[in-house]
């Protein structure tokens, strides 16, 4: 019986792996990003989520509205002094590991905003791991982005808390 | 025409100290003391009957060399007589001189209950308090800012920018370091909240179903709405002093990221706002494809918002934000070929378009027209009868004419209630004279009289771009007018004359003279007006923008009161917003 379903399956041998190394692939795989619209961009955020584009080939449709759930920030537009507190909370409240993506212009380094109203990129309160250039960026340049966001994770040498 | 004024003059003597004409604005100067009153007689009198007031806006004219410094400008629309008005009011310097006093005038909230946002952002930006105002409070900063971002002697801020970068230059050490916030400040709720006896619970600013960063106090008795008091200005961006700090033609990329979801609409309200003021003539060709594209825009404006609402109001279930996304995506391809962009468009030029139509427009417009047909008619099958969505959205957030004429509410919210009120029909402009459609109206004033009358709407943009795509002859695709407008590439290595203008226009810019105009342009979302105020400089003195969502959303108090709190949220997808717009 035992010999039966190795020949079927092939050996089913032990592999040798860092555990590292196997969380990471684990977590390239699906990134749940966070309901979170600021501005233009989240348009193309919403565009990327449909069937032209779809970003379901990546693994990545799942948008969550908790925060709890969230893996992944994807910061589209420009960020206001009177959002910034309410942007570091919704971070804050996502639970490790997460990751943060500067969408576009405005959330990169305030883009044409440059007053009294805006602040001059999201990383000035967050830490950001990819940033995207574009006003706004085509559902192409996001999907760049996840995937450099994915080389970043795979190549994470410690897992646990990420200290910034 | 003027007979109104006649009486106002002879029933409030002394009150208008003088009424001025500038390209086809009429402009009264009220005196202060008497504004209510004047304000009053022509929202009632027969004779005047400006039921709509469309804008308060103030303008800081200290560099303008005028006293007082601040004088406070209130747009009035009469939807019977179709026609607009201006009063400018000064007002009167604080008597006592120390730093915070404000200079004050009365309120108009008690005749038009719009003007309550209206006057907070005036107060919020341009610091004019409005004296017997309910809720005087700041809407777009946070409540602990410290001044009054649109004066003039408030600086543009920001960070300068820096075109190289050394790491040891001790100059560039603050960059790169971030700014923690402390706990964030709670901010004030509505005064008349109960929150002993009912429950409150605050919606957004993130939350998906709030279409951006809008935040909603709403006090709960069980599951029925008691009150709600929308929060706004989590996305104010400063548009208006930007523009403030910019040339005419510069300001036009600014427009697209306002309503995003309308970027060629906005793009239009505003070149026909300089256009105006500089009195450019526009050639029939630019009419037509302008036309066209705005028609377009219309059409990817209400697909955003179809499939957003049906998404808010019943789930993925018939995933029809799929469907309308994707017939979206072909105008933003026939955006992308006109343009080079898919959203942030910035085609529209003043005096005419940045280039030439592309030789393939027609042949892809009348191939989306004949695709659009089919998806068109799958939208209705899937929601018209479709008893869940009727059950969701009959008889839900009634906002009946009236109260929608009081609070300034306009577009496809204020023809579901039975006012025939458009803009390219009352007053047409572009190519809309020429062209044969009709304007949706229904009675019911709910949800789903929205619904109906957007729908209708899609189907006469459809209408439209049909007759203007074969009406649309070939010409230049910019005015003649070199002062404006740049004179096409071979003229410039050819006439000496052509290449100074080229000189001017992409140095310096276009002068227009001294004068203010407000032009409003029938958008998707309502009427969005801009006003200018100019200095004779290549730059506005003064940069009024009227978002359409931002008065809207007003009612959402009105509409929610006394329903569901799930209805809440058919409410706000019904007024169609787009924050960008709401908070500027």
């Amino acid at each position: 019986m035992q010999a039966q379903a190795e020949g079927k399956t092939g050996s089913l041998g032990i592999a040798l792996a860092k555990l590292e190394d196997v969380v990471n692939w684990g977590r390239t795989g699906s990134v749940w990003p966070l309901t979170f619209g600021l501005a233009c961009c989240a348009i193309e955020q919403i565009s990327a989520g449909m069937a032209r584009f779809d970003i379901a080939r990546f693994g990545s449709e799942v948008f969550r509205a908790s925060p709890r759930q969230a893996d992944l920030l994807i910061v589209s537009g420009r960020v206001s002094n009177k959002m910034a507190p309410v942007i570091k909370r919704v971070y804050d409240q996502m639970s490790y590991p997460k990751w943060v993506i500067a969408m576009g212009d405005c959330a990169s380094c305030g883009g044409p905003f440059n007053n009294y109203a805006i602040i001059q990129g999201v990383d000035k309160i967050l830490p950001v791991d990819v940033y995207v250039p574009g006003c706004p960026p085509r559902p192409e340049a996001l999907f760049y982005a996840m995937d450099k966001l994915r080389e970043k994770i795979k190549a994470e040498e410690k897992l646990g808390v990420r200290e910034w | 025409m003027t007979n109104f004024l006649e009486k106002l003059n002879a029933k409030i003597p002394s009150a208008v100290t003088e009424r001025t004409e500038f390209r086809g604005d009429e402009t009264l100067t009220v005196d202060a003391a008497h504004l209510h009153d004047v304000a009053r007689f022509l929202r009632d009198d027969e004779t005047s009957q400006f039921n709509l007031l469309v804008d308060v806006y103030g303008t800081d004219r200290a560099k303008l060399g005028q006293s007082p410094r601040f004088a406070v400008n209130y747009e009035l629309y009469s939807i019977p007589h179709n026609r607009f008005l201006r009063l400018v009011t000064a007002a009167p310097e604080p008597e006592d001189s120390s730093r915070d006093a404000l200079p004050a005038l009365p309120t108009v909230t008690d005749l038009w209950p719009t003007a309550d946002w209206l006057e907070r952002e005036t107060y919020d930006l341009m610091g004019i308090n409005f004296m017997g105002h309910p809720n005087m409070r700041r809407i777009m900063m946070p409540d602990n800012w410290v001044g009054h971002p649109l004066r003039k002697d408030y600086p543009l801020g920001g960070e300068p920018v820096y075109f190289e970068h050394d790491r040891n230059n001790p100059r560039f050490a603050h960059l790169g370091k971030p700014i923690m916030f402390g706990p964030s400040f709670e901010t004030e709720l509505p005064e008349e909240m109960d929150t002993e006896g009912n429950m409150v619970i605050n919606l957004g600013p993130h939350h998906p179903a709030t279409h951006g960063v809008l935040r909603l106090a709403t006090e709960l008795d069980g599951e029925v709405v008691v009150r709600v008091g929308p929060e706004v200005g989590y996305l104010h961006s400063g548009f208006e002093k930007t523009g403030e700090n910019v040339r005419y033609e510069q300001f036009i990329p600014y427009c697209d990221r306002m309503d995003y979801a309308s970027p060629m609409a906005n793009n239009y309200a505003f070149v026909s706002t300089v256009e105006k003021l500089m009195q450019v003539d526009i050639p029939e060709h630019v009419q037509y494809a302008r036309t066209i594209l705005v028609e377009l825009q219309r059409l990817g404006s209400h697909l955003i918002w179809l499939g957003t609402h049906a998404m808010d109001v019943s789930g993925t279930a018939h995933a029809i934000s799929q469907y309308t996304f994707q017939m979206r995506e072909r105008i933003l391809d026939i955006f992308e070929m006109v343009c080079g962009a898919r959203m942030t468009t910035s085609y529209f030029s003043v005096g005419g378009l940045r280039w030439p139509l592309p030789g393939a427009f027609d042949a892809a417009v009348r191939a989306f027209l004949k695709e659009s047909e089919v998806h068109m008619q799958d939208f209705e099958d899937l929601l018209t009868r479709n008893p869940l969505w009727l059950s969701r959205t009959k008889g839900i957030g009634i906002l009946k004419a009236d109260d929608a004429i009081a609070l300034g509410v306009t577009g496809p919210l204020l023809r579901a209630a039975g006012v025939p009120l458009d803009l390219r029909k009352v007053r047409p402009y572009l190519a809309y004279a020429d062209l044969d459609f009709e304007i949706p109206t229904a009675t019911e004033a709910d949800t789903y009289a929205r619904y109906t009358v957007r729908v209708a709407e899609m189907r006469q943009s459809l209408r439209i771009i049909q007759q203007a795509l074969d009406k649309i002859k070939p010409g230049p695709h910019r005015t003649a007018n070199r002062k404006v407008a740049l004179p096409p590439r071979e003229e410039i290595s050819t006439s000496m004359e052509s290449l100074i203008h080229h000189f001017k226009l992409v140095t310096e810019g276009y002068r227009p003279p001294e004068g203010q105009v407000y032009h409003v342009h029938e958008n998707p979302k309502g009427w969005l007006g801009f006003g200018l105020l100019s200095d004779g400089t290549a730059k506005p003195h003064r940069l009024r923008v009227r978002g359409p969502s931002f008065v809207n959303l007003q009612a959402t108090d009105l509409m929610a009161r006394g329903g569901y709190i799930a209805d809440l949220i058919t409410v706000i997808g019904s007024i169609d917003i787009v924050l960008g717009e709401v908070d500027r």
